[in-house]
């Protein structure tokens, strides 16, 4: 236990004294005050700009038709429904029009060739570009008032009609996805970095020490369980504490900022519940620390530095599957299938699965307990597995073990 | 304080590498581990340090198993390395904390040792920027600055300039002569025979020959004279096939028994001109050359 507390220490030490962690760590934090800041920023420039300069001109929009009287009608319509553009009836044929596109003077031109048809032209087809999706309603509307006028009603009636509006409400009993989607996006995709970023850390730590040959006195000094959990532990609190020391500032600088941003998606994330939260960190703590024993494990069987990219492949490959199906089963909505039911008892998907759920739905607590049992113990019997596949490992040199002869080695022993 | 290893056993996999290694290293008196590469060498002693567990045998300290707790071992290590980046008192006093002592022995320990073979400039420095040579001092005080009570070196002189390898006599000396069991491996034979009172060779996994090194070499059958002299062509005339010329230019005479010793001394001593006649006893070299030589 003494000599768990001194690796710990001494692990925790390289992570503090390291550069780049504390570098990349100041880095998001200044990141985050900037992005929770920006709504400020964005306020304080646009009230400088709007006291000097002008007003810009707006695009102009072309309204064609063989009709003069079409054309002027629409040209009503769309200049109501289309307020950042300048609308104007343009006379002349359809190639004069183009050429007004192409040479730049005006953006976009509607060439009708009926009174519910027309040609789109634009330069350059913008990929959010929603104009004809307008004029469609636009046309639609003015067709079906026209057509009610027709039979006889009067322009009021009609518009009544047309603008009737359905009053609704919704009561969530249960959980409201798109409210928590946000929240869970951002924590899972946390998780998912924290531990691809610390595993290959604690990954690359086991090999440097092998290459470096310090494993030949560390190993004769130490015990290899106190060695693997007090340089998993080191990471996991070194990960912790920059996650927190993120997303605390993050917070910090949300309430400082509360009326600034005022946007609901932005406050969904920061309205998570502190059941949810402590969720979050037993998930967290137990996800990190089960991926990062095995990419312990898998460090110490790799001889050089060279060899961890490849040998960590399977792990990250197991754990970017874990992310993809919670991910996809997020994005679908249906966070209850039976994959994701399966997903949130392996141990290894677990974390994030069984996470996903409890923030999106509604999940038994016997659920909850047994996820979080089955993880605990896997994650205390991968601990003493990677801790055993290191002593094996850290001896060998050459080229890095097949995984059937490791743990033959290491099952003979015990 | 007496260490034995008795009849260690250990394979990995199909591959036997240690056939009942078995031999005694006393305390105040420096032991030499002796074998060609891959001969066992490296394996024995991570059995003795607890790295690996043995399949076979037991090792001993004063008869009892050895409680490793309390027998401190401490280990230099052919194959050199620590932390390259880390401060030089950093991992020092890290690694002597992790064979017990506390935080301040532990300083108290490193900074006596830093002073002692003359590093203390470079306490506070990364590893890295010292030189081969000053690295493998600092990595000699992850050896010794727990005062084990065993002391494994492996290669100790290798990559050390005389000066140095002065200093590292002198330590290894001082060792010695406060009781400690002093385990050496090297192939260079020139420190063993300096140094080591036992020894023991391994060869292909077994213990070829073992025990005090002054009676290995009296045990040599003593047929053969060496003769030193500024004239040897009569010499060689005279004794024909049975005499041969050393790389040093002495002469060895191959007695045909070695009840003949007296008589040919006589016959060279009162017939040539001799400087210096005497039984031969193979050196170290020999020793190992024969024992460790061949191939199992």
């Amino acid at each position: 236990m003494k000599q768990f507390s001194k690796i710990l220490k001494f692990e925790l030490g390289g992570y503090l004294k390291n550069k780049a962690f504390v570098g990349i760590t100041v880095f998001l934090v200044v990141a985050t005050a900037i992005a929770m800041f920006i709504p400020n920023i964005i306020s304080a420039f646009q009230s400088d700009k709007q006291g000097s300069a002008p007003p810009t001109e707006l695009p102009v929009m072309l309204v064609h038709a063989q009709d003069s009287n079409l054309s002027r009608l629409v040209g009503e319509y769309f200049s109501e429904a289309f307020t950042d553009y300048s609308v104007t009836v343009a006379d002349g044929t359809v190639d004069d029009v183009k050429a007004q596109i192409t040479s730049g003077s005006a953006a976009c031109a509607f060439v009708m060739s009926g009174a519910s048809s027309y040609t789109y032209y634009v330069n350059n087809l913008n990929m959010w570009d929603a104009n004809t999706a307008v004029a469609d309603t636009v046309l639609q509307e003015v067709y079906r008032v026209n057509a009610m006028i027709q039979h006889g009603l009067t322009s009021e009636q009609a518009g009544e009609i047309l603008s009737v509006r359905v009053e609704s409400d919704t009561v969530t009993l249960g959980k409201d996805q798109m409210q928590n989607y946000f929240y869970t996006y951002i924590m899972i995709f946390a998780l998912y970095m924290v531990i691809l970023l610390y595993g290959q850390m604690v990954a690359t730590n086991v090999a440097t020490e092998k290459s470096s040959r310090a494993m030949e006195v560390l190993v004769t000094s130490a015990k290899p369980t106190s060695m693997m959990f007090g340089k998993v532990l080191a990471s996991c609190i070194a990960g912790f504490s920059q996650l927190v020391l993120v997303f605390g500032s993050a917070i910090l600088f949300y309430n400082l900022n509360k009326t600034n941003l005022s946007n609901p998606i932005i406050a969904s994330i920061f309205d998570m519940p502190i059941a949810l939260f402590i969720y979050l960190l037993v998930f967290f703590v137990l996800g990190f620390l089960i991926y990062a024993f095995l990419y312990g494990a898998i460090g110490s069987t790799a001889s050089k530095l060279e060899d961890i990219n490849t040998s960590v492949l399977p792990i990250t490959f197991l754990f970017i599957i874990a992310f993809l199906v919670v991910m996809f089963s997020m994005i679908e909505g249906n966070v209850d299938s039976v994959l994701m039911q399966v997903c949130s008892y392996i141990p290894f998907t677990s974390p994030m699965a069984m996470f996903t759920r409890i923030c999106m739905s509604t999940v038994a607590w016997y659920e909850i307990f047994i996820s979080i049992a089955i993880l605990i113990g896997s994650t205390i019997g991968i601990g003493v597995l990677s801790a055993k596949i290191y002593r094996v490992g850290v001896l060998l040199y050459g080229t890095p073990p097949k995984l059937s002869t490791i743990m033959k080695t290491v099952f003979k022993k015990s | 304080m007496i260490l034995e290893l008795k009849n260690i056993d250990k394979s990995f996999g199909e591959k036997e590498v240690l056939k009942g290694v078995t031999f005694t290293a006393e305390g105040g008196k420096a032991f030499g581990l002796l074998g060609r590469n891959g001969a066992g060498k490296t394996t024995t002693i991570r059995i003795l340090m607890n790295v690996f567990s043995a399949n076979g045998g037991e090792v001993l300290v004063d008869g009892k198993p050895i409680d490793y707790d309390k027998i401190g071992i401490g280990y230099l290590p052919e194959e050199r390395g620590l932390y390259p980046k880390k401060r030089i008192i950093d991992q020092l006093v890290y690694f002597a904390e992790l064979k017990g002592m506390s935080a301040k022995e532990a300083t108290k320990a490193v900074d006596y040792w830093l002073e002692r073979l003359g590093m203390a400039e470079y306490r506070n420095k990364r590893l890295n920027t010292l030189s081969k040579g000053n690295q493998q001092k600092i990595q000699l005080i992850t050896a010794l600055a727990h005062d084990p009570h065993i002391v494994i070196l492996d290669e100790p002189f290798s990559g050390l300039d005389p000066v140095n390898a002065m200093l590292l006599k002198d330590v290894v000396k001082e060792q010695i002569a406060q009781g400690k069991i002093v385990l050496f491996s090297s192939h260079q034979m020139s420190y063993i025979e300096e140094f080591c009172d036992s020894i023991a060779i391994i060869n292909a996994g077994k213990v070829a020959i073992c025990g005090d090194l002054h009676e290995i070499k009296r045990n040599y059958v003593r047929d053969r004279l060496v003769v030193s002299t500024t004239r040897p062509e009569p010499i060689k005339a005279d004794f024909g096939n049975t005499c041969t010329v050393r790389e040093d230019g002495t002469l060895l005479i191959q007695l045909t028994s070695p009840n003949d010793k007296q008589a040919v001394m006589k016959r060279l001593v009162e017939n040539y001109d001799i400087d210096e006649v005497r039984v031969f006893e193979p050196s170290l070299n020999d020793i190992f050359v024969e024992y460790a030589g061949a191939r199992v």
